[in-house]
């Protein structure tokens, strides 16, 4: 069983029950149930929020992010009982969703997790149990986790012919997505792979880029949404509040890291928790921090408070900036050594081009400035690194470059590796050598002469030129022809009947996997992107030998489609017309086939 | 690649040419052939730079004049891009070379930048300082030749600059060894030697073929005259990016005067009279020789780089004769300052707004004070002259005193082109005085006129000089090449598009009278919501001014326009701080690099429009919000109006419509670096759809704005952009070399055409000519042949 982290009693929709939380999930029993009814996994988790704290009921109330509604549980026992255990739940909660909301780079991952979320960032295999009792949810994208999890799930059940692995390329649940998404590769999935005929890892070699495709698309993170926090007032029942949830919490000490700290020395000694929200939000700090100018306007809701206001900061509205960064950016982009490049001359500018007249908004701007620079750091881990020396050389050129100016680079393209090159070349040197005192030198007088006695009298010749009216009128009628069959084809309806057309479908598509599968055995391997497994000359063989079997039936099939169609009363020509392509391409296969066993009989036996 | 332009050798560093590159090159050829101006319109980011450079240096190495290039740009980033340009180019021409003895030539190349003491700074004290002012000052103190002979005599009793001294003891005119450096590369080499920067640039100017520098440097008289003096008149001037430089000529011969500075100017001067008692105590002698030497008239050969406030005038309104004796004593002098110090204080308690001329001034200050025309224009001389004597230190204090020396100076040198103006309070509406006395330079060709004359061959080119006969009637000058170049495009790379109303029909502009219409502003907002949905990395978004901007950002921030673009993209706002912008701006790009894609909000005419690309991905769209017009309220710009409507018949709507244009082009310009580059070009004001205000904007923009998208509404401009975008992202199949690509030998096939060209001409004009004689004789029935008739006078 998986450890439990904290359980209370509580009620959801109305019916008693158990709600818990393991290291992994949160689960919601109904009281007399096995199974839990409610449970998801901690990535699921998005938002938190809770009843007031004088409220009759204690509630909590968790948003999913596949389901922003979510799920409301009542704590029901005693009050307080239940509001402790709230208390703990929200706890654990808020520090999940924290990180379900900045997905930090793994490195950072234990150091954000507090002890005993510790344990989930090591997958435990015990969870796997109960873990695939439950009809899974897809996890969200960001989920690392929960993906790591769902590899090991992939491999109890389909432990027979699935290789387990960290690589996309053998997760199951990738191939799942992909199967699900495009509907055509799962038809050919379905009759190849379900049908027996070639295996599952058969079928995805050759296709990894899917995979890989989707892996990529999954692990892509979401990054933290652009918003400014700035809580607005909510007007509730005719009452004016703000309405404080974890995660608003959250992101105001993150946003503004003078509220923690202010925060961390007054609660709970000086202020309770609510209280300090109470007066934070109608403090000066607030409206200092609040994203608008109009706030002056509320000037008069503001109330003095002696211990908010000592982490009040002067407003930084001056022309220069409080907090400068010391280093310079690159030169390329130096405003600040243009405007000591001289001393300044002339007259000030008028009176709109004044940077910084209205000085009630240059706070604001410097908080977009700061935000998006914020937004940006966690999104690259850290601030720009100083690289000044680094792109002297390169990279400015880089800057400068007029790309197109460029000729096309023309690939070095694939040296030829053969035995003995170099005694090839000198050979061939030395013939050419030999050969060239004979060879192109051209007698010019001569070469001319021939040339102006062969045009002599062209004018004569041309006009006694005649084509031939036959072979004229051949290429007309064949033009035409054409023209009228494909005229034909297109007012023609389609008319094979649904059941032989599907068939015919089949066949095709079945017959063009054996192909890729037979071509991709014969072929060595594209080293460009992850191979499922790299298979042995010997499993190539079989493999090739397999697949010759199955094409070499591909002959009767269409047989059987030609007999079926003359059963439904359709021209059965027009079967083999269409598939003579796949017919040719595998006697092709077949013929390539015998050719290079032929070959090799001799020199193997 | 290399190739001919007539008998010059052309070494281009890349494999192939755009076509209008090489027209541009060969219409500079033939202006350097001439040794007269031109005037060259390139579009942005058609390498004008590297065109400009292959050229010339071509032309020098080629040549055995050499001819020095004096290359001006506006700003430090395009000083060092334009450095970094000819570094890649020498580069080139060195693997090029064929000889030994021309890699050797390309080797002895030399090319420096200069740019001020901040910014070349290595002193560990000194260069710390925030101020340039007060770097040059300390600098100063530790270097200037007084200090320097006294530390080398007496060692210890001074402090001196050991970078500075280190560069002493090396032989002049091989401080640095020959190549290409840019700014970065000269800072690292000073700090590996431990040689100063900055006096190394200055003393090497003489030896390169290659300076660049900003425009101030040689346009600004008091700079120039340190800096500039000593190039050869036959070096090649090039103003690039020039398309504001009549501005540069106007700001390089205006000064503002404030209470404060006059406040300090008297404290200054109060502070020099104790000077002169102290210096009367311990050594008189300095004093009396001061005043023999200008007794005498002795201009004093001072060493550039110790002068600290030189003259404010043009060189060839520089009187050459001694000081009048009425300044000439020390204590004269000062009492002199002082009353004219209490003048302008009087003058500054008016409160109603004044506007004179010159001339006017000077007689009013002669009814007043007695101060005479003659003393004043020497003031700034005097000044100086007196500093020196006094071995002052810490001269930043003095700059306020300086200013004013600087504005008696000018208000007493020119009667015209010059207006004074006294506006007591900053706005219309404001109660407290805050006056400001300024004076102002109405006429920019004052100022270029001398870099005219001096130098040969001046180039003045720009992304942006539509309409080309507005530069040449301001600077007063004669082009003999006068050349705008349209883009060729095998398809269109950039999308003009004029927005004039929004979704719901509103029309939108930013003319005062609408620009704060809630509806107005809800609209451009839209434009801007929508474009970070569809736009993917950089957006840049234009505002008229800065005022607009602050304003207008604060709205859309309560309208919950701006929590909408932060869903899609990052949002960094032009700041009054340089430094702060930059770093905003070095955030955007990184936020553009990583794909989370960001917006840029700025202001035209202001630090980011000027020298920061935004090419690729740092700007698929540029969004101009408004129609940037100047101020029109300004007092200053109505005086600026009106003279050049007197003086050069340049009608003032014109002129308001010219200098908006060229600015929003300059802004919108700066997305494409490139042909296979792309971006969107949003025009965002109902007065762009006005065909002479788009008649304005420079030909290869023009020429792509169709008639369809000269009048939209915001949703059928996001139709537009969107088909525009799914367009530009597929691969061109069709090849562009021949059409907007060049190779080698479609050069030689465009010459041979071009020769074909010219001697069909030449032919054709034999030909006409043979006609015209015998035109003569068909009409030999004794008809009035033409000739006769264009002289008879009719009198009609």
């Amino acid at each position: 069983m998986p450890s439990i982290v904290c359980s209370a009693q509580a009620s959801y929709k109305k019916l008693p029950g158990l709600l818990e939380l393991t290291d992994t999930h949160l689960q919601w029993t109904k009281t007399g149930d096995q199974s839990p009814v409610v449970k998801f996994p901690y990535a699921e988790a998005a938002a938190l929020s809770r009843s007031k704290a004088g409220a009759e009921q204690v509630r909590l109330k968790i948003g999913l992010v596949s389901n922003e509604a979510g799920h409301n549980f009542t704590f029901t026992s005693p009050q307080a009982v239940a509001l402790a255990e709230r208390d703990k739940f929200e706890a654990e909660l808020t520090t999940i969703i924290a990180r379900n909301r900045a997905p930090p780079p793994q490195a950072q991952f234990p150091a954000v997790a507090t002890s005993k979320a510790r344990q989930v960032a090591t997958p435990a295999p015990v969870t796997n149990g109960s873990a695939a009792g439950t009809p899974m949810r897809p996890p969200a994208p960001h989920a690392r986790p929960s993906q790591s999890r769902a590899v090991s799930v992939a491999s109890e059940s389909r432990a027979s012919d699935t290789p387990v692995g960290d690589s996309p390329t053998t997760d199951f649940r990738l191939r799942k997505k992909v199967l699900v998404s495009t509907p055509e590769l799962a038809q050919l999935h379905r009759e190849l792979v379900m049908g027996g005929h070639i295996t599952e890892n058969e079928f995805w070699e050759g296709r990894e880029h899917l995979l890989l495709a989707q892996a990529a698309a999954e692990s892509q993170k979401r990054g933290k949404p652009g918003q400014l926090v700035d809580p607005r007032p909510q007007s509730v029942d005719g009452e004016v509040k703000i309405i404080i949830t974890p995660q608003l919490v959250h992101d105001i000490f993150e946003e503004f890291p003078v509220v923690a700290k202010a925060y961390s020395e007054n609660v709970p000694e000086k202020l309770s928790e609510a209280e300090f929200w109470s007066r934070y939000f109608q403090s000066r700090l607030f409206n200092a921090h609040r994203a608008s100018i109009r706030s002056s306007a509320a000037q008069h809701v503001v109330k003095d408070d002696p211990i908010l206001d000592k982490y009040l900061e002067k407003d930084d509205d001056d022309i220069e900036p409080r907090r400068l960064r010391e280093e310079r950016v690159d030169t390329f982009i130096d405003l600040g050594a243009t405007s000591v490049d001289h001393e300044e001359t002339g007259n000030e500018r008028d009176i709109t081009m004044q940077a910084g007249k209205q000085r009630a908004v240059l706070p604001l701007i410097r908080k977009f400035n700061e935000h998006s620079t914020r937004l940006l750091d966690t999104a690259l881990g850290g601030p720009s690194v100083k690289r000044r020396r680094l792109e002297n050389g390169e990279e400015r050129y880089a800057q400068l470059d007029l790309e197109d100016l460029h000729d096309n680079q023309s690939s070095a393209g694939i040296i030829l590796d053969m035995k003995d090159r170099q005694r090839y070349f000198d050979g061939r040197a030395n013939g050419a050598e030999q050969g060239d005192p004979e060879g192109p030198r051209v007698a010019f007088r001569e070469a001319l002469q021939q040339a102006k006695a062969s045009t002599t009298g062209w004018s004569a010749n041309l006009a006694q030129l005649r084509i031939e009216k036959k072979a004229g009128d051949a290429a007309l009628i064949s033009m035409t022809q054409n023209v009228q069959s494909r005229l034909d084809v297109k007012q023609r309806k389609h008319d094979i009947p649904e059941a032989l057309f599907r068939q015919m479908t089949t066949c095709q598509t079945a017959a063009n996997e054996f192909l890729r599968q037979f071509w991709l055995a014969i072929y060595p391997p594209a080293n460009e992107f992850q191979q499922l497994s790299v298979a042995t000359p010997a499993q190539k063989t079989a493999k090739a030998l397999k697949m010759i079997a199955y094409l070499s039936k591909t002959h009767e099939k269409v047989e059987a489609l030609v007999a079926e169609a003359q059963r439904e009363q359709v021209d059965p020509n027009r079967i083999r017309v269409a598939m003579k392509p796949i017919l040719d391409a595998v006697d092709k296969a077949l013929s390539f086939w015998q050719f290079k066993n032929a070959d090799k009989a001799p020199g193997v036996r | 690649m290399k190739f001919f332009i007539d008998d010059l050798p052309i070494i281009f560093p890349y494999d192939r040419i755009y076509p209008e590159q090489y027209a541009y090159m060969c219409d500079l050829k033939r202006t350097l052939d001439a040794t007269g101006h031109c005037l060259l319109e390139m579009p942005s980011g058609t390498g004008k730079t590297v065109s400009l450079l292959s050229l010339i240096v071509s032309y020098q190495q080629f040549y055995p004049t050499k001819r020095k290039l004096i290359y001006c740009s506006r700003t430090v980033p395009e000083i060092e891009k334009a450095l970094s340009e000819l570094q890649r180019l020498m580069d080139y021409r060195r693997d090029c070379a064929e000889t030994d003895e021309q890699r050797e030539k390309e080797k002895n190349f030399y090319g420096i930048g200069l740019t001020s003491r901040k910014n070349l700074c290595i002193h560990p004290e000194v260069s710390k300082e925030k101020k340039g002012k007060v770097v040059d000052a300390r600098c100063r103190d530790l270097t200037n030749s007084a200090v320097c002979t006294k530390g080398r005599e007496n060692p210890g009793s001074v402090e001196l600059c050991d970078w500075h001294e280190n560069l002493g003891k090396l032989e002049p005119g091989n401080l640095i060894p020959p190549g290409i450096w840019t700014l970065a590369d000269v800072l690292q080499h000073g700090r590996e030697n431990k040689i100063c920067p900055y006096f190394l640039v200055r003393r090497m100017m003489p030896f390169v073929d290659v300076i660049i520098y900003s425009f101030h440097y040689l346009l600004d008289p008091k700079v120039a005259e340190q800096v500039s003096k000593e190039l050869t008149k036959d070096a090649i001037v090039v103003f690039d990016e020039a398309h504001n430089i009549d501005n540069v000529c106007i700001e390089s011969l205006s000064i503002d005067l404030t209470r404060p500075m006059l406040d300090s100017a008297a404290r200054s001067v109060v502070k020099l009279g104790d000077n002169i008692d102290e210096i009367k105590k311990t050594d008189a002698s300095k004093l009396q020789d001061e005043y023999a030497k200008l007794v005498e008239g002795l201009q004093e050969a001072s060493n550039d780089e110790d002068a600290f406030v030189s003259n404010p005038v043009l060189p060839e309104d520089l009187l050459k004769e001694a000081i009048p004796g009425n300044i000439r004593k020390a204590e004269h002098f000062v009492a002199f300052l002082k009353r004219f110090v209490e003048y302008l204080k009087t003058r500054m308690r008016v409160l109603h707004v004044v506007a004179e001329t010159p001339l006017s001034f000077l007689q009013h200050l002669k009814d007043i004070t007695y101060i005479e025309r003659r003393p004043l224009r020497f003031c700034a001389e005097r000044l100086q002259s007196l500093v020196r004597t006094l071995e002052l230190s810490r001269l930043d204090e003095l700059s306020s005193l300086q200013k004013v020396a600087s504005f008696a100076t000018l208000v007493a040198t020119y009667e015209k082109g010059f207006l004074l103006i006294l506006e007591p309070f900053e706005t219309d509406n404001a109660t407290v005085p805050n006056p400001i006395f300024h004076l102002t330079c109405l006429d920019p060709s004052i100022a270029i006129k001398p870099v005219f004359e001096r130098f040969s061959s001046v180039v003045i080119t720009s992304g942006t000089l539509s309409p080309l006969d507005m530069y040449p009637k301001m600077l007063q000058f004669t082009p003999v090449v006068q050349e705008t170049y349209s883009m060729t495009l095998t398809r269109n790379s950039f999308l003009p598009l004029v927005i004039t109303r929004g979704s719901d029909q509103v029309a939108i502009s930013s003319r005062f009278e609408v620009r704060n219409d809630p509806a107005v502003v809800r609209n451009f907002g839209s434009i801007l919501i929508e474009y970070s949905k569809i736009v993917p990395d950089g957006i840049v978004a234009f505002f008229p001014s800065y005022l607009y901007m602050e304003s207008i950002v604060a709205a859309w921030n309560d309208m919950g326009i701006l929590n909408e673009v932060w869903k899609h993209k990052l949002i960094f706002v032009e700041t009054p701080d340089a430094n702060e912008t930059s770093i905003a701006l070095e955030n955007y790009r990184r936020a553009c690099d990583n794909g989370r894609g960001a917006v840029l909000l700025s202001v035209a005419r202001g630090k980011v429009s000027e020298g920061i690309d935004f090419d690729h991905n740092y700007g698929r769209a540029v969004i101009m919000f408004g129609v940037p017009y100047q101020y029109t309220e300004s007092r200053i710009l109505k005086a600026r109006l009106e003279y050049l409507r007197d003086a050069y018949r340049i009608r003032e709507s014109e002129f308001l419509g010219f200098d908006a244009m060229r600015n929003a082009a300059q802004c919108v310009g700066r997305v494409l670096r490139g042909k296979t580059d792309w971006g969107l070009m949003v025009f965002a004001d109902k007065r762009f759809a006005r065909a002479d205000k788009r008649a304005k904007l420079p030909r290869w923009i023009n020429q792509y704005i169709t008639e369809t998208a000269s009048n939209l509404s915001t949703d059928m401009a996001l139709t537009l952009s969107k088909q525009f975008m799914r367009m530009i992202s597929q691969n061109p199949n069709e090849n562009q070399t021949g059409i907007s690509l060049w190779t080698l030998e479609d050069i030689e096939k465009a010459q041979a055409k071009q020769k074909e060209l010219a001697l069909l001409q030449e032919v054709e004009r034999r030909d006409t000519a043979l006609m015209d004689a015998d035109d003569d004789d068909e009409y030999g029935d004794g008809g009035i042949d033409d000739e006769a008739l264009g002289a008879i006078d009719l009198d009609v």
